[in-house]
C-alpha cells in the first residue's frame, strides 16, 4: 500500500527532478532528452543497424583493413554477444554509478539456464532459450542486487563479488552432478524457429560478405533492439534518475526519491542483458559450464565497459571487441602476453583516461570540430545517450564531453 | 571418541584454513580501516608471497614459460621454511611500501571505485606474468621436514604443519595487534582513522604510519602465500581464488576491526572445515564447503550489516 503510493509520487516528481539534475550540469539540452521524440532514437537505431550490418565485412572480409587487423567473421558475433553484456552493465556502473563484481553470476546464470533445458527439457529453440536466460538473469538479479544493496559503495562491490562466489560454487559443487561441473554440458543447439540452421549463411548477404550466418544476423537484431530499449530507458525519466543518482545520491534522496529502489530496478535491468547475453553465449558455444560464474568474469565484463568508456553505452561493443581481439587474433601472435598487455592497458585506462576509447573518439572529434569552426557537434552530441567520462562523484563538477 | 576426534579434527582444519583467511584479512582491514583503500590486488601480494617464499625456501620447477624456454629448469636457493618466512615478511613488506607510495598515494583522493579498478587491473598483471614467465601448473610443495609429522592425538590424521600454520598466525596477528593498541605509532595510525585531519593540526606527519601499515599489511599476506603453500596449490591463479574469502572475512569481521577480523575468519575456517567432514546419511557434505562460508556471511551481514565488530556503517 504505501510502497504504491511510493511508486506513484515518483513517478509525478520524476520529469521535473531529471530536468534538474541534467540542467545543474549546465546543459541546456535538457528537453531534447525527453522521450518521446522520435528523430533521435530513430536515428540511433538506424546507425545502430548500419554498423552491426558493415562490422564482419570491415573486420573480416574488407580489402586493406581486414588484412591489416587479420580479423575472421566468427568472432564478430562473440564480440557483439559481449557488447550486450558489457552494455548492460554499462547502465549500472556508468549510470547509477554502482561497480558490480558480481554479473558473472547472472552471465552464467542464463548461459547454464539455456544449456540445462537443452540438456535435460529437450527444447533447444534458440528464441525460447533466450526469453529463458532473461527471465533466469532478471530473477537472480533481484534477489543479490536485494541482499548486496544494503550498503553502498565497495561495500557493494564486496557483496556483490561474495554472492556472486556462493552461486559459482554452488553451481559447481553440489550442482555439479547436473550442470557437469568443471567440464559443462555439451549442446546441440536447435534450428531457428525449427527451420534454419543457425550457422548457415544467408542468401545474397552471406556471399558478398556482410551477415557471415543466421546467428549473427539474430545476434545484431538483437543488438538493434538492446540498444533501443537501453536508449530509451536511459532517456525515460527513469533512466534520469539513475543518472541523478550516480552525481549525487543525497540529493536524489532528498528529492523524495526512493533511491534504493531506483538502484534495484538498475541492477535488474543489467541483470536481465546479463542473463540475456548469456544464453545467447550458449547458444554460440553450443556448451555451457559452470567456469562462466567465476567472479573473473565479471572482472572481464568491468575491463570491457570500462575500456570502451564509462557511461557511454555504446563503448560497450569497443570495448568487447578489444578485449576479444587481444585474446584471440592478438593471442595468435603473442601467446598469453596478451593477458599481461591487457591488464596494463586496463590500468593504464583506468589512471589516465577515465573516458576509455569511446570518450577519446568524441574528445577527437569535438578537437576536430573546434578546428574546423565548431557548431556541428551540438545536435550528434545529443545522441551519445549519456554523458562522457562519468566517473561517479569526483567528476560530477567537470562532468560533460558535451560542454567541453 | 570417534565423535570427539572428528570434533577436535574439525576445529584444528577449521582454526588452520581461517589462519590463512585472518592473515590476509587482517592486513586488508588495517589498510581499509586507516587508509580507506580497497586493495583488490591483495591476493597478488599472496601470490608473489608465495613464489618468492617457495624460492627462498625450497624451489620452483619451471617447466613451461618464457624462463623454461630460456633455459632454467629449476630455481631455488633451499633454505628452509624458516629463512623463507623472514624473507618473504621483508620483500613482501618493501613491496607494500613500494605499492603504496607509487601506486595507492595517487588514487587516495579519487573515488574507491577507481582504487578497486586499479588494484584489480594490476593484480591481473602480475597474475599473468607469473604465468607468462613460470607456467600455470602448480608448483609441487612439502611441508617442511620438521613439521612433517601428524598431530600426536589418537585417531585424528592432521598433520603437524597446520598446528604450525596457526600459531604463525597467532603470534604475527598478536604482535600486529600490540602494535596498534599499545604502541604510539599505533596510537598515531588510530587517531587518524578516527579524524586524519585533527591529527595534522596537531603536527603529526601521518603519511609515515600509513605507509608501514600498507607495508605490514602486505608482509602478512605474503607470509600467508607461503605457509598455505603446502596445503593449497601454488599457482597463478591461487591470489584471486584467495581475495573473495579474505574480503568475505574483512567485512563479516567489521572494518578496520582486527579482533574482528580473527572471529570472522575462524568463523568461516571452521564452518568450512565441518562441511567437508560431515557426512548425512550417504550424502557428503564437502561439495557444499565453499557454499557454506558465504551463506555464514550473508547470514550474518543480514543481521548486523557493519559486520561482526564493526562500528559505523557507512551508507554512502
Amino acid at each position: 500500500m504505501s510502497e504504491d503510493h511510493q511508486l506513484r509520487s515518483d513517478g509525478g516528481t520524476a520529469p521535473a527532478t531529471g530536468e534538474d539534475a541534467t540542467s545543474a550540469n549546465g546543459t541546456e539540452k535538457a528537453t531534447s532528452r525527453v522521450p518521446g521524440l522520435g528523430g533521435d532514437e530513430g536515428r540511433i537505431i538506424g546507425l545502430t543497424a548500419l554498423a552491426v550490418l558493415l562490422f564482419p565485412f570491415l573486420f573480416a572480409e574488407a580489402p586493406v583493413i581486414s588484412d591489416i587487423i587479420q580479423g575472421y567473421a566468427g568472432l564478430t558475433t562473440l564480440i557483439l554477444i559481449w557488447g550486450i553484456f558489457a552494455m548492460g552493465y554499462d547502465l549500472l556502473h556508468g549510470f547509477t554509478g554502482l561497480l558490480s563484481f558480481g554479473h558473472a553470476a547472472f552471465w552464467g546464470a542464463g548461459g547454464i539456464a539455456a544449456g540445462l533445458l537443452v540438456e535435460y527439457a529437450g527444447m533447444n529453440l534458440p528464441l525460447v532459450l533466450v526469453v529463458v536466460g532473461t527471465v533466469v538473469g532478471v530473477l537472480l538479479a533481484w534477489l543479490i542486487g536485494f541482499l548486496s544493496l544494503r550498503r553502498g559503495g565497495i561495500y557493494f562491490a564486496i557483496l556483490t563479488l561474495a554472492f556472486g562466489q556462493m552461486i559459482y560454487f554452488t553451481i559447481f559443487g553440489p550442482l555439479g552432478p547436473i550442470t557437469g561441473g568443471e567440464d559443462g554440458l555439451l549442446l546441440t543447439i536447435g534450428d531457428l524457429f525449427g527451420v534454419i540452421p543457425l550457422n548457415a549463411g544467408v542468401p545474397v548477404l552471406t556471399p558478398l560478405g556482410f551477415i557471415p550466418s543466421w546467428l549473427y544476423l539474430i545476434v545484431g537484431i538483437f543488438v538493434v533492439i538492446s540498444v533501443a530499449v537501453a536508449y530509451r530507458v536511459l532517456n525515460s525519466p527513469y533512466g534520469l534518475i539513475f543518472k541523478a543518482i550516480r552525481e549525487n545520491e543525497q540529493r536524489a534522496e532528498f528529492v523524495g526519491l526512493n533511491v534504493w529502489r531506483y538502484k534495484l530496478m538498475a541492477f535488474i535491468l543489467s541483470g536481465a542483458f546479463a542473463g540475456f547475453a548469456g544464453a545467447l553465449h550458449t547458444i554460440y558455444n553450443g556448451a555451457a559450464s559452470a567456469s562462466a560464474f567465476y567472479w573473473i568474469v565479471s572482472g572481464d565484463v568491468v575491463i570491457m565497459s570500462i575500456l570502451g568508456g564509462v557511461g557511454t553505452l555504446f563503448g560497450a561493443f569497443l570495448g568487447a571487441g578489444v578485449y576479444l581481439y587481444m585474446s584471440n587474433i592478438l593471442e595468435t601472435f603473442v601467446g598469453t602476453l596478451w593477458h599481461v598487455m591487457l591488464g596494463l592497458l586496463f590500468v593504464i585506462v583506468v589512471w589516465l583516461f577515465p573516458g576509455g576509447i569511446w570518450g577519446g573518439i568524441r574528445a577527437l572529434r569535438d578537437l576536430l570540430t573546434d578546428l574546423i569552426g565548431g557548431g556541428g557537434s551540438e545536435p550528434e552530441a545529443a545522441t551519445d545517450g549519456g554523458e562522457p567520462g562519468a566517473r561517479a562523484p569526483a567528476d560530477a563538477g567537470s562532468d560533460g564531453g558535451e560542454n567541453r | 571418541m570417534s565423535l570427539v576426534a572428528d570434533l577436535i579434527s574439525i576445529l584444528l582444519n577449521g582454526l588452520q584454513q581461517g589462519a590463512i583467511y585472518i592473515l590476509l584479512a587482517v592486513g586488508l582491514s588495517i589498510i581499509l580501516g586507516t587508509l580507506e583503500f580497497v586493495n583488490f590486488a591483495h591476493g597478488a601480494l599472496y601470490i608473489i608471497g608465495a613464489y618468492v617464499g617457495l624460492y627462498v625456501a625450497q624451489g620452483l620447477v619451471v617447466s613451461e614459460g618464457y624462463l623454461a624456454e630460456a633455459g632454467f629448469s629449476d630455481l631455488g636457493l633451499g633454505m628452509g621454511f624458516i629463512v623463507g618466512m623472514i624473507v618473504v615478511a621483508l620483500v613482501v613488506f618493501v613491496l607494500g611500501l613500494l605499492f603504496e607510495r607509487f601506486i595507492a598515494r595517487a588514487f587516495y583522493d579519487r573515488p574507491d571505485t577507481d582504487q578497486i579498478l586499479v588494484t584489480f587491473g594490476l593484480a591481473i598483471i602480475v597474475q599473468e606474468i607469473l604465468r607468462v614467465s613460470l607456467g600455470s601448473t602448480s608448483q609441487p610443495v612439502n611441508q617442511p621436514t620438521w613439521a612433517s609429522g601428524s598431530v600426536p592425538i589418537p585417531g585424528v590424521a592432521i598433520s603437524e604443519w597446520r598446528i604450525y600454520i596457526i600459531l604463525i598466525t597467532a603470534l604475527l596477528v598478536g604482535i600486529v595487534y600490540a602494535l596498534v593498541e599499545y604502541t604510539d605509532f599505533g596510537l598515531v595510525v588510530r587517531a587518524g582513522t578516527m579524524d586524519d585531519e585533527m591529527v595534522r593540526l596537531l603536527g603529526i606527519k601521518l603519511s609515515r604510519p600509513y605507509i608501514i601499515v600498507f607495508g605490514i599489511g602486505a608482509a602478512l599476506a605474503g607470509v600467508a602465500g607461503l605457509v598455505a603453500g603446502p596445503l593449497s596449490p601454488i599457482n597463478p591463479t591461487a591470489g584471486t581464488d584467495i581475495l573473495v574469502p579474505a574480503f568475505v572475512t574483512v567485512v563479516i569481521g567489521g572494518v578496520g576491526s582486527i579482533r574482528g577480523a580473527v572471529a570472522a575468519g575462524t568463523i568461516l575456517g571452521i564452518t568450512q572445515a565441518a562441511l567437508i567432514q560431515t557426512q548425512i546419511g550417504t550424502y557428503n557434505l564437502a561439495p557444499w564447503s565453499q557454499v557454506g562460508i558465504y551463506a555464514i556471511a550473508a547470514i550474518i551481514l543480514l543481521v548486523r550489516p557493519e559486520g561482526l565488530l564493526g562500528e559505523e556503517v557507512d551508507t554512502a
